[in-house]
């Protein structure tokens, strides 16, 4: 398996579905052979190399060299390798991923990692909409891997979320974890309003305890051996964690006989 | 071969497979964890009447834990994995869950699955609460004294148990000071644990009995009180034995520990009133792994 590199030829003028792009798609293949892969463009499709420089790169990884608001899908259903966005990119980026590790150094569109059940995608930037979250029409969002965006999150995002990881460095905007079915998201800054409205299971870290739907009844200040137990364990949360053992522990959606909780280390 | 005056008999303990686990036990204090621990590991010296052999394997310090607080490591072995499968969630119920502060982790990662919260959490009445990061998933069980936090699983391996030693002293009390310190070192050793009180039997066995439905009886062979009523082992000037057992996760790892226990007895030696070394051995008909006393303490020199 090589690498692959792919830089834009020029500023994109239509969307880009990228989705069917992945590592082990492209690595296995010659140039050649990825020159003439048929990738949708607009309202038609056309050959990646008609869009893309098309060269080598590190072993296991496709590597795309120009980020674009316009390229969709990029990691979209990949399950092993490395894929790296040098810049920003469109929608659906990293949907249904099951293995493999997305790294995008700027922002993404909606749908980041949406219904993602294994692997890693870390965005430096920010993200739209419903990151982590079920796409249209589907009952669960993001179920394993993990989810790391160092910007700010947009509306709805960990929406149905059943398992997995979501750290957000920045805020999260309107509706976080909304329908939460389990898992665990962990916000740096604020949270937005209506936070966890129909949460069923799962968990969330904040620093402060954010404006709650009426559903959330404070149990108190709990000491829990489980706060250090997942900051070893899981790094990610060490941040929001630090050397705490005590947290403030709110229980929700009580009004529809949910179970979720938003943990705030003391 | 003999060493500070103690004879090293050209004999071997004769040990056999068992299944084991290990299980992480933590607790606010090093004193709970250590509570936790023996309550976990009491009643299970002999699978002949226990159902499992357990014991401390060692002191775990906080940094050496899952959740960064005090623990002990404890070591559970039995017969065959669906016996294992049973007792390790019967004591984890009885013993850990309720003791106060516990945590309660996976020890061993690999071999098959041993059930640790996959069965307790229904304790909790749906309450549990699940947490999977990777393929590990763990359960934090609300209790009143706050929540029990608890690996679904643990792994096991296949290790070994019965491993001996028989310390043969003139007095009792020269045989019970040779056997604590024999202890004492073999304790040290990583990954055995030596089952029976205190790391001694006074009542080693023998396998079968005169009596229908005993699988064991006392190794009269070596009781001073029936030398020379009965085929003995024991020279005139014996007058007491205790045995060591050891259960370890690998032959090696029952090796070093007889090797150490050992050589902490012979450095009592004859002037502390010990005889000799010997081992339990049942003729080959018992198990696969024989520890041959002379070979493991070939490389130890000043023999005399």
């Amino acid at each position: 398996m090589s690498g692959v590199s792919l830089k834009p030829r020029a500023t994109l003028e239509a969307r880009v579905d990228l989705s069917g792009i992945t590592p082990a798609v492209t690595c296995p293949l010659t140039l050649r052979e990825l020159e003439g892969l048929s990738v949708p463009y607009g309202a038609k499709s056309v050959p990646l190399a008609e869009l893309f420089f098309i060269e080598g790169a590190p072993e296991g990884v496709l590597l795309i060299e120009i980020g674009d608001s316009r390229l969709d899908g990029v990691g979209a259903g990949m399950l092993e390798g490395e894929l790296i966005v040098d810049g920003v990119v469109g929608a659906w980026a990293g949907r249904g991923m099951g293995g493999g590790v997305l790294r995008i150094a700027g922002d993404a569109g909606d749908f980041l990692g949406a219904e993602l059940s294994g692997g890693r995608i870390e965005l430096a930037g920010n993200a739209g909409a419903h990151a982590g979250g079920a796409t249209s029409g589907s009952r669960r969002g993001m179920s394993g891997g993990v989810l790391k965006i160092g910007g700010n999150a947009g509306p709805r995002a960990a929406e149905r979320q059943r398992g997995g990881l979501i750290v957000i460095g920045g805020d999260a905007g309107e509706g976080l974890a909304t329908d939460m079915i389990a898992g665990t998201a962990s916000v740096g800054g604020t949270i937005g309003p209506l936070m966890g409205r129909g949460m069923k299971r799962g968990t969330v870290f904040t620093r402060t305890v954010p404006e709650l739907p009426a559903g959330f009844v404070d149990t108190g200040e709990q000491e829990l051996v489980a706060l250090q137990l997942l900051a070893r364990r899981v790094p990610e949360l060490k941040a929001v964690i630090g050397q705490s053992t005590r947290a403030r522990r709110l229980v929700g959606d009580t009004l529809l006989g949910g179970q979720g909780e938003l943990l705030v280390p003391a | 071969m003999i060493r500070n005056g103690v004879e090293i008999r050209d004999n071997f303990a004769e040990a056999f497979p068992m299944v084991g686990t290990r299980l992480i036990v933590t607790a606010d204090t090093p004193d709970w964890a250590l509570t936790a621990g023996r309550v976990t590991t009491g009643f299970a010296t002999s699978v002949i009447g226990c159902g499992c052999e357990a014991g401390i394997e060692r002191v775990l310090a906080p940094e050496e834990t899952p959740d960064g607080r005090p623990g002990v490591s404890l070591l559970i072995f039995a017969m065959d994995f669906k016996q294992l499968k049973t007792v390790v969630p019967l004591r984890l119920g009885q013993c850990i869950l309720t003791c106060p502060t516990t945590a309660c982790y996976a020890g061993v990662e690999t071999g098959k699955r041993v059930p640790l919260a996959k069965t307790i959490r229904y304790f909790a009445d749906g309450h549990q609460i699940s947490k999977k990061i990777g393929d590990k998933r763990f359960w934090r069980l609300p209790v009143m004294e706050g929540e029990f936090v608890c690996d679904e699983d643990t792994g096991s391996v296949e290790g070994v148990g019965g491993g001996n030693i028989l310390i043969l002293a003139r007095t009792r009390g020269a045989a019970l000071r040779a056997a604590e310190a024999a202890a004492a070192a073999m304790g040290k050793v990583e990954g055995v644990i030596l089952p029976f009180p205190g790391g001694v039997v006074r009542s080693g066995s023998k396998v079968g009995s005169k009596y229908k439905g005993l699988f064991a009886s006392t190794n009269d062979a070596y009781c001073p009180t029936l030398r020379g009523t009965v085929p003995s082992q024991l020279t005139a000037d014996t007058g007491s034995v205790m045995e060591i057992v050891i259960d370890g996760v690998s032959f090696d790892a029952v090796a070093e520990a007889t090797r150490v226990g050992i050589l902490a007895v012979c450095d009592i030696g004859a002037e502390g009133g010990v005889v000799a070394i010997d081992a339990g051995n049942y003729g080959g008909n018992l198990g696969p792994f024989h520890f041959k006393l002379r070979e493991i303490m070939a490389n130890e020199g000043d023999v005399a």
